[in-house]
Formats: structure tokens, C-alpha cells, sequence
């Protein structure tokens, strides 16, 4: 492998201000599905991380960048680390251009002190994923992370306008730029975003922003079955009504909420949280209408939040899709009733119970599947639940398990037809293969 | 000629096709398609030499495919003679994205304009790349629903040209752009493969490849097949026009507005140059008099609507609009639309010529890059109007001119040059909407440095390394087609 000793005698010489450790015991902190680094690395600016990088890629290392370390275990089994560079002291704000509601950020900002930042003039950045408080923007970006509000706002392919990237060989390049309209050149936000640092490793952001919402508001209503809570679903997003979030709650995840989070729902049947935003008296019609439109689809109206219940109910929703076995899938809206008995069929059949928590509303479900330890079964399990997504036009990824289980299955899934495609790109982007594999899908 | 500058010609990247090499070509090509759908003779290819800028260039061959086989096949045929390969959906492209500066095949859609599916549960509408834009909404009209990106051209331009410009339109402000709307293409790669990217559905594993290819201008792949997603139409709309009297109340409007967090589906700004011209064309009612007037609108839930407007009117009259009418009806209102829509062929009428450009800014900063756009187009000798999506800071001066005053075309060029260094200085972009194509190969160095370039190209690199595929483009590039024909 790579020469390791001249890797950190040359980082003393380009970085020297950048924090070094190989101690065992700090390694073991940032272990990736229990493979540990060989060093980690802080730098503490941008261009630091232009002179790690490039010196891991002259020295033949593999090199993977850590954010808050929220979700790391995404992705498949890493291949050897050399060397974990770690963002968090990337954490300024550079810009926040209030009146263009656009701004610019380092990498290892963390969300919750971003959101904290735009509040005090009004405005967020409309990604709602788990873990703000842990969580960085470059982790959040490179993993595409989302929360229950993407219905209205979109997820990080709408909102990011402009990334700095340092490239495989330590050169630092720009896409896009400050604008919310810009056509120059390939969109390579899009390209990055999402990329788990296979192409480049994100150090700073510009985004879009909004206004905070006025005010907001959230139904709970209960269903005895999947299918009159999916219908219900179709009905509102082919109406008038806009609603920010529409999230689907079954009786594993609302008990679940209750041991954890205490947030009490009924536990038996299905229960679907409605959220609008805006006005009050806009809010205000969109609840009429929509307690109407339950009526019709025989739901039980359980509860109607504002203010802190509110931001507590969202909180635990968010929290929730953190689970140890947690499955992704995404299908198309008017599967996941069909989608949520195949389910229940393949846990009863496996001997395994589920909790699922769903975007509703843009067909995306998050699977917690029990007990964690149970990997003979869960292989099947997967392999059954994977396929019925694809049937549906859909796919199935594994975003937690335990690394027992992660070494006999594919996270991702077989890659499609697109794949030389992916692998072309990397192979530019990457071509010595700095940046560690086998974390992504087919492997790159 | 170019209204461009020219990149420096060295070694160009393809021969023009010989003759006898052509009768192959179009032999293979015609055995394929049948002899009715490939058009070779110089006659047949005059409309195919332009699109909507100024350049030209004929191809050699245009070719009409009726499937994504038939494109596969005619790819094959081209790879196989080394043939350049451009698709081109209306023509309509503002940068010189259709135009086939090597010669070569250019592939035509219109008999690829089907809706392939419709589906209302799942919002979702698959449509084939020659479907013109507005058709895909009228069909939805009916059940109360349409496609969002609605390009001021989109009664003739195609949905297939707007994923390669990622085309965007007066009511992209709040619903995003046409990459905001797509979600899966399938595309023909240079080996004549056809692949799927992207789906039905959201987030699907893997790079997002959709996402790279909106935009891509025809350089890294054709397009073939194009999933978006369709949405509920507003239940109330309410357009207003506010009419200024400076044009920097009428930007400051605009950027308070937007400050304010008050985001309306449209806001478009004409200056009095464009004024007149559309009063003289479309009799909208529009005030000649007038520094600029704001077009604006405001959709959805009745109650929403109705508290929007009252927060725009108070707005306007805080920068001292002189009026500000709100259409009391349907007609009022495709009027005042009528007026933006045509805006550029009122211009048309007026002047011989015009060049329109297409730069975006930071909108707190309009006042300052609509004045340097005056005092630039004033230091050449140049009438300019403004026309353009003001929300968003997506500028379109058009600057008129006639091509047989001597040196006209020269300072035409420069002036659209610096107007381009303003805004990217500004902090903006050289492009919102239009695309780079052949008319901003060189621009894109205002806002790139060389390693982004390299970065980019090595996308172009993987996916389309010979060039295949709309050679020439995007990037500065030596050598071009001898026959890029002066004005
Ligand atoms: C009066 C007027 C108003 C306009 N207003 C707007 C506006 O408001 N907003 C806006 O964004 N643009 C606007 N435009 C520009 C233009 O209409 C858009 O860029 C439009 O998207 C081009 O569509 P087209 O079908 O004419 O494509 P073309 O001009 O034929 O092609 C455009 C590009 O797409 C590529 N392409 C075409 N089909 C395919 C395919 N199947 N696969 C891969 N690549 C393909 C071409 O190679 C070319 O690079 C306007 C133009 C005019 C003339």
C-alpha cells in the first residue's frame, strides 16, 4: 500500500497547522463499519485540504471524508482508509446574503448551527434530515440527506446553487456559482451531490434559501387500513391544498414513538400527519379541507399541533428513520399501500417485525426491520422486499445495518444499465483511486 | 462568421464529409428510415443551417427518426462513418446549440412528439423529445393539470430542446427550472446504447445522471424519452402590472419584493425601449411613457393569492409606482402575457437585427447591472431594450443593430461581452437560461478558471471522447466549420 511515514512528514511540511493523530485510541472513534483509519486529519482551511488530498493521491493512499460522522455507515464496507479527513473545523459561514436569500458555507458547518444563523434574519435552508445538531452540510450534501418537508421544498438537488470541490488530485474546482439561475456548463452540483466523496470531497456551498414560515400547523389523522391512508394521500396531492410534509406512521414506528420520543399515537392501524404552511387563514382553509377530504376516506381525526407538540412530533419523525436495519425504498405513490402488505407478507413469513415510517407523498418509505440480529433472515427478507420495489418502478437500498450483515448483502442493490456510465465518470474524476471504494454503489 | 468572437482555428476536430462519402452515408441512413425521412439535398437543409441565434452552419444530412432504435441505429451509422451526430428539437435555442458546426447528421424529432403516459396518481407524464412544450400542458389543461417550465417560446419549442438547455421561463421562479421537473430520461450514448437513468421515482441509487444531462446541450448524450413530473393547476391567479417611473424603482421593487419573502410565481420586467415596441405590436395597454413596468403574478389558494397581492402593491407603491393594475379577467390577463410572450418579435418589427443576451445577478444588485448595461450599449452607439425574468436576476438585454452599418457587428460583440463581465463581476452568471452552445465558448472562462474547465470537460470525456455528439461546443475550441456564414 500506499507509503504512510513520507505522507506525514509532507503533511508537516503543507499542512502544518492541520491536526494529525494515529493513536489507536482516537482511530477507534472513527472507525467505518469497523475498519479504522490509519490517521485522521484536521485540516483547518480549505486550502489544507487541497494539500492532504493531494499528497494522499501522490503517495498511492485512499482517503475518505467525515463530516459529523452522522452517516457514515452509509454505503457499503469501505476498503482499506488510509487516511480520514475529517471537516469539522471547515464551519464558516462565508456569505448570507439575506435580501437574495442565497448564502455560502464551509463543509463542516452543522446544520442545526446554520438553520440557527439564517433564523435570526429570517430565513432557513429547506432541508429538514435527521441529526441537525450532528450533522455538516458536506455530509449532508454527499449522502443527499432529507427530511418529511422535501414534499414542498424539494431535497438538496434544488436548493444547493454553487459547491467548491477539491478533486482527486488536491486542485480545488467550482460548479455553479452564486445565482439561483445558472445554465454555464455541466451541472456538476448534481453530480457531487449525493456522490458519498467517491469524486470529490465538498468544502464549501452555496445555497437558496426561504422564509421561515409565518405559520404552520400539522394534522394527525388515523386510518384502519393502508389503502384508505394512501388514497387519502392521492386526493391531496391531485388537489388545490399544498401541503409542506405528509408523513405515514405505522403501528411499529408510532410505538416506537412513544417508548422514545413520547409521542403518543395510536398504535394499531395507520396514522398520517398533514402538514401546511404559510398564512393563517390559507392554513386554516387547507385543515377544513382536508379534515373534509378524511372524512371521505373514513379517517379519525386524532390531533391537530401547533407550536411546541408540533416541532416535537416532526423532531421524533425525523429522528425515527435512524434505526440499526434501516431500509430506503422508493416507489411510486400509488404502490405503497400494495407495497406496505408485501410487507407485513415477507415479515410474517421471516419471522421479523417492521416499523416504517413514509414520505407519503413522494413514495418514499423508511423500513425498520427487527431484531438487527436476526442476518439470515433479514438477507431474505431484503432480497423479497427489494424486488417488489423494483416491480414497482422503484428501488431498495439498506441505509443502516449491522457490518455483519452489511458484509452479505448489497446495500445498494445490483447496479443498473446506467452503470458504465457512473463507472466512466469516476474514472475520470478518480483515476488512481484516491478516494476510498467500495462505500458506493457497484462498489466505487 | 459568429456574432462571437472565434476561437483561434488550428486542426479542426472533423473533416466536412466528402461527397461520395455522403451518398454512403445517406444510402445506409435511408435503408434505415426509408428515403422520405433523410433530407440532403442543399435545398432540404437550408431550414437546418440556423436556429434562433446567429450563427449558421448546414449540416449534411437531417434525418427524422420515429424511435429510440431508429436513433440508436442512425448513432451506429454516424459512429461507424465518423460522422458528427446533433440533435435538434424546434430550433429555437438562443446559443447555437442545434447548429452543426462540423457538418454531419443533424437528428430532427418531430416525428418523435408523442405523450407516452400519463399518470395522475403519481403526477408523473413520460413524453418523447419532439413533444412541443405547450402540448404537453394542453393535454393536462383538461384533468387540471400541467408542466411547469414554461420557456416565453414554448409554442414551438420542444421538451427534448429543453432538457438540453434546462430551460427555464417566467413562472420557474418559485417551481425551479426544467431540472427541477424531470426525473428520468432515456438517452442513446455515443455507441448507440440505449439507457435508462433516473426513474419514475425519487433519489434512485447511483450518481444522479439525470441530473448531469439536463443541460448538457446535446454534448454527452440524445435524449430520447423524458419522465417529469406534472402538478395541480393554481386555483387562483392574479397577474399585475406596476408601472415605474425610474428603472431603479422598478429593480428595487423587485429585490424588496423577493427580500420580503413574498415569492410570486412570476416576476418579468420590460424597460420603455420594449415598450413601445410591444404596444406597437400587441396593443396590451402598456404605458409608452414609462421607465419600466413589472409583470407579475401572484397563484394558488384564493386567500393566499389575495394576501399576496396586497403585500406586492405595497411594495410598488413604496418605490413610487405610478399604477398598478391587476387584470380584471382571463382575456386582461393573456394580454398582458401576450405582450411578454411576443415581446421579442415586436422587437423583431423595429429592428432589423437584435442579439439577445443572457446574464443572471444577485437581484439586490439590477439597479447597479441595468445601468452599466445602458452606459455600455450607450459608449457603443447601441440601442438596447430589457426584457427579462427579474425575479430570478436573469437579464436579456437585447441589443439592436444592423449588420450592413460597418464595424456594427464588432461593437454588438463587445458590448455583449462586457455586459456579461458586469454580471459575472456582480457575482452572477454568463447564462440563466440559454445555454453556452457556440456563442459563449469563450465567456465561460469569466466564470470558470482552467481547472473547472478541465473538470467539466473530463464529463464530456467520459461519456462522448470523440466528439461524436455535438462537437465544437460548450468549451473554447479550435477550429470550426469553414462555412459559419456572416450575418
Ligand atoms: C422568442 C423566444 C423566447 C424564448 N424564451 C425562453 C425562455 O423564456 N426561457 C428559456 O429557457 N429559453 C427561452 N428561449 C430559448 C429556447 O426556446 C430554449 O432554449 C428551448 O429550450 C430550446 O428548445 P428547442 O426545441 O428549440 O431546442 P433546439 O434549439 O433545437 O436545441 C437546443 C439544444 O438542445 C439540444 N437538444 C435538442 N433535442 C435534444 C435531444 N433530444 N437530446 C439531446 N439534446 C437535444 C440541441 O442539440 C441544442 O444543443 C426562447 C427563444 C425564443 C426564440
Amino acid at each position: 500500500m500506499g507509503d504512510i511515514e513520507t505522507f506525514a512528514g509532507d503533511l508537516q511540511t503543507f499542512a502544518s497547522t492541520a491536526l494529525v493523530t494515529s493513536e489507536a485510541d482516537t482511530l477507534r472513534n472513527y472507525a467505518v463499519d469497523g475498519i479504522l483509519p490509519r490517521f485522521v486529519v484536521t485540516p483547518t482551511n480549505v486550502e489544507q485540504v487541497g494539500h492532504i488530498v493531494a499528497l494522499a493521491n501522490q503517495h498511492g493512499l485512499s482517503l475518505l471524508a467525515r463530516g459529523g460522522g452522522s452517516r457514515m455507515s452509509v454505503g457499503g464496507l469501505p476498503e482499506q482508509i488510509d487516511v480520514l479527513l475529517e471537516t469539522n473545523r471547515l464551519t464558516r459561514i462565508l456569505e448570507h446574503e439575506a435580501p437574495d436569500l442565497t448564502c455560502h458555507v464551509e463543509a463542516g458547518l452543522t446544520m442545526a448551527a446554520l438553520q440557527a444563523r439564517l433564523a435570526q434574519k429570517g430565513q432557513w435552508l429547506a432541508l429538514d434530515p435527521p441529526d441537525a445538531a450532528q450533522a455538516t452540510i458536506g455530509g449532508l450534501l454527499a449522502s443527499n440527506a432529507s427530511g418529511p418537508k422535501r414534499l414542498r421544498y424539494g431535497s438538496a438537488r434544488d436548493l444547493v446553487i454553487g459547491l467548491h470541490v477539491v478533486q482527486a488530485n488536491g486542485e480545488l474546482s467550482r460548479s455553479g456559482g452564486r445565482v439561483v439561475k445558472n445554465v454555464a456548463g455541466y451541472d456538476l452540483n448534481k453530480l457531487y451531490i449525493g456522490s458519498l466523496g467517491t469524486l470529490g470531497i465538498i468544502v464549501d456551498a452555496n445555497f437558496k434559501l426561504h422564509p421561515l414560515p409565518i405559520a404552520e400547523r400539522t394534522l394527525l389523522l388515523t386510518f384502519t387500513n393502508a389503502g384508505d391512508a394512501m388514497h387519502m394521500v392521492i386526493a391531496l396531492l391531485g388537489s388545490l391544498l399544498t401541503p409542506s410534509a405528509i408523513e405515514l406512521i405505522d403501528s411499529g414506528a408510532a410505538s416506537d414513538m412513544s417508548d422514545f420520543f413520547g409521542v403518543h399515537l395510536p398504535t394499531n392501524g395507520y396514522t398520517l400527519a398533514v402538514n401546511f404552511e404559510g398564512g393563517a387563514v390559507t392554513i386554516d382553509r387547507q385543515l377544513d379541507e382536508t379534515r373534509q377530504l378524511a372524512r371521505k376516506h373514513a379517517a379519525l381525526m386524532v390531533d391537530d399541533l401547533a407550536g411546541e407538540s408540533q416541532s416535537h412530533f416532526w423532531e421524533a419523525i425525523r429522528e425515527h428513520t435512524q434505526g440499526s436495519v434501516t431500509c430506503k425504498v422508493a416507489i411510486l405513490v400509488s404502490q405503497v399501500a400494495p407495497y406496505l402488505q408485501t410487507v407485513e407478507q415477507v415479515c410474517r413469513r421471516h419471522d421479523l417485525e417492521a416499523a416504517i415510517l413514509a414520505h407519503a407523498g413522494n413514495g418514499i418509505l423508511f423500513i425498520e426491520l427487527r431484531p438487527s440480529d436476526a442476518t439470515p433472515r433479514l438477507i431474505e427478507a431484503i432480497a423479497e422486499l427489494r424486488s417488489y420495489a423494483k416491480e414497482a418502478r422503484g428501488s431498495l437500498i439498506v441505509e443502516r445495518c449491522p457490518v455483519d450483515l452489511k458484509r452479505r448483502i448489497n446495500v445498494w442493490g445490483e447496479p443498473g444499465s446506467d452503470f458504465f456510465l457512473m463507472q466512466r465518470l469516476k474514472n475520470q474524476f478518480d483515476p488512481n483511486g484516491t478516494f476510498v471504494k467500495g462505500r458506493f454503489v457497484g462498489g466505487l | 462568421m459568429s456574432i462571437t468572437a472565434l476561437p483561434p482555428t488550428t486542426t479542426p476536430l472533423f473533416e466536412r464529409i466528402s461527397e461520395s462519402k455522403k451518398e454512403d452515408v445517406v444510402r445506409d441512413l435511408s435503408a434505415l428510415l426509408g428515403a422520405k425521412y433523410v433530407l440532403h439535398t442543399s435545398y432540404d437543409l437550408m431550414l437546418y443551417e440556423y436556429d434562433a441565434s446567429i450563427d449558421r452552419c448546414t449540416p449534411d444530412i437531417v434525418v427524422m427518426p420515429a424511435s429510440t432504435e431508429d436513433v440508436a441505429a442512425i448513432v451506429k451509422i454516424a459512429a461507424s462513418y465518423n460522422t458528427p451526430v446533433v440533435p435538434r428539437g424546434a430550433g429555437t435555442g438562443l446559443s447555437g446549440g442545434a447548429i452543426p458546426v462540423y457538418g454531419g447528421i443533424v437528428i430532427v424529432f418531430t416525428r418523435m412528439n408523442r405523450i407516452l403516459e400519463i399518470d395522475y396518481d403519481n403526477l408523473r407524464a413520460v413524453v418523447q423529445p419532439g413533444l412541443v412544450n405547450l402540448h404537453l400542458s394542453n393535454a393536462l389543461n383538461p384533468q387540471g393539470f400541467y408542466y411547469v417550465p414554461d420557456p416565453s417560446s414554448q409554442r414551438s419549442c420542444t421538451i427534448g430542446g429543453n432538457a438540453g438547455e434546462n430551460a427555464g421561463g417566467p413562472h420557474t421562479l418559485i417551481y425551479g427550472v426544467t431540472t427541477n421537473h424531470v426525473l428520468g430520461l432515456e438517452i442513446v450514448t455515443p455507441e448507440g446504447k440505449i439507457v435508462q437513468v433516473g426513474g419514475w421515482t425519487q433519489d434512485t441509487p447511483g450518481y444522479d445522471l439525470t441530473g448531469l444531462l439536463i443541460g448538457s446541450e446535446g454534448t454527452l448524450c440524445i435524449v430520447t424519452k423524458i419522465i417529469v413530473r406534472i402538478v395541480h393547476m393554481p386555483e387562483a391567479v392574479k397577474t399585475m402590472v406596476a408601472v415605474f417611473d425610474t428603472m431603479d424603482d422598478a429593480s428595487n421593487t423587485v429585490s424588496e419584493i423577493i427580500a420580503s419573502g413574498v415569492i410570486p410565481a412570476a416576476i418579468e420586467m420590460m424597460d420603455q425601449m420594449i415598450l413601445q415596441a410591444v404596444e406597437a405590436d400587441t396593443h396590451a395597454g402598456y404605458p409608452m411613457d414609462a421607465a419600466a413596468v413589472l409583470l407579475m403574478e401572484a397563484e394558488g389558494l384564493r386567500e393566499g393569492v389575495a394576501e399576496q397581492v396586497e403585500q406586492i402593491v405595497a411594495v410598488c407603491n413604496k418605490y413610487h409606482a405610478r399604477a398598478v393594475r391587476i387584470a380584471a379577467n382571463e382575456t386582461e390577463r393573456q394580454l398582458f402575457w401576450a405582450g411578454r410572450k411576443n415581446a421579442f418579435g415586436a422587437v423583431g418589427r423595429i429592428s432589423p437585427e437584435f442579439y439577445v443576451q443572457d446574464g443572471v445577478v444577485p437581484r439586490t444588485r439590477l439597479p447597479y447591472v441595468l445601468r452599466r448595461v445602458s452606459e455600455i450599449c450607450a459608449s457603443y452607439g447601441l440601442r438596447v431594450g430589457n426584457v427579462f425574468h427579474a425575479g430570478d436576476g436573469n437579464l436579456h438585454p437585447l441589443i439592436l443593430f444592423d449588420s450592413h452599418i460597418p464595424g456594427e457587428i464588432e461593437r454588438v460583440r463587445k458590448a455583449g461581452h462586457e455586459i456579461l463581465e458586469v454580471c459575472a463581476e456582480a457575482g452572477g452568471t454568463i447564462t440563466g437560461e440559454h445555454g453556452v452552445g457556440i456563442e459563449k465558448q469563450e465567456e465561460m472562462a469569466l466564470i470558470f478558471n482552467e481547472v473547472d474547465l478541465r473538470v467539466m470537460q473530463q464529463v464530456r470525456q467520459a461519456w462522448n471522447p470523440h466528439q461524436l455528439f455535438n462537437p465544437g461546443k460548450l468549451f473554447p475550441m479550435p477550429g470550426r466549420c469553414a462555412d459559419i456564414k456572416q450575418l
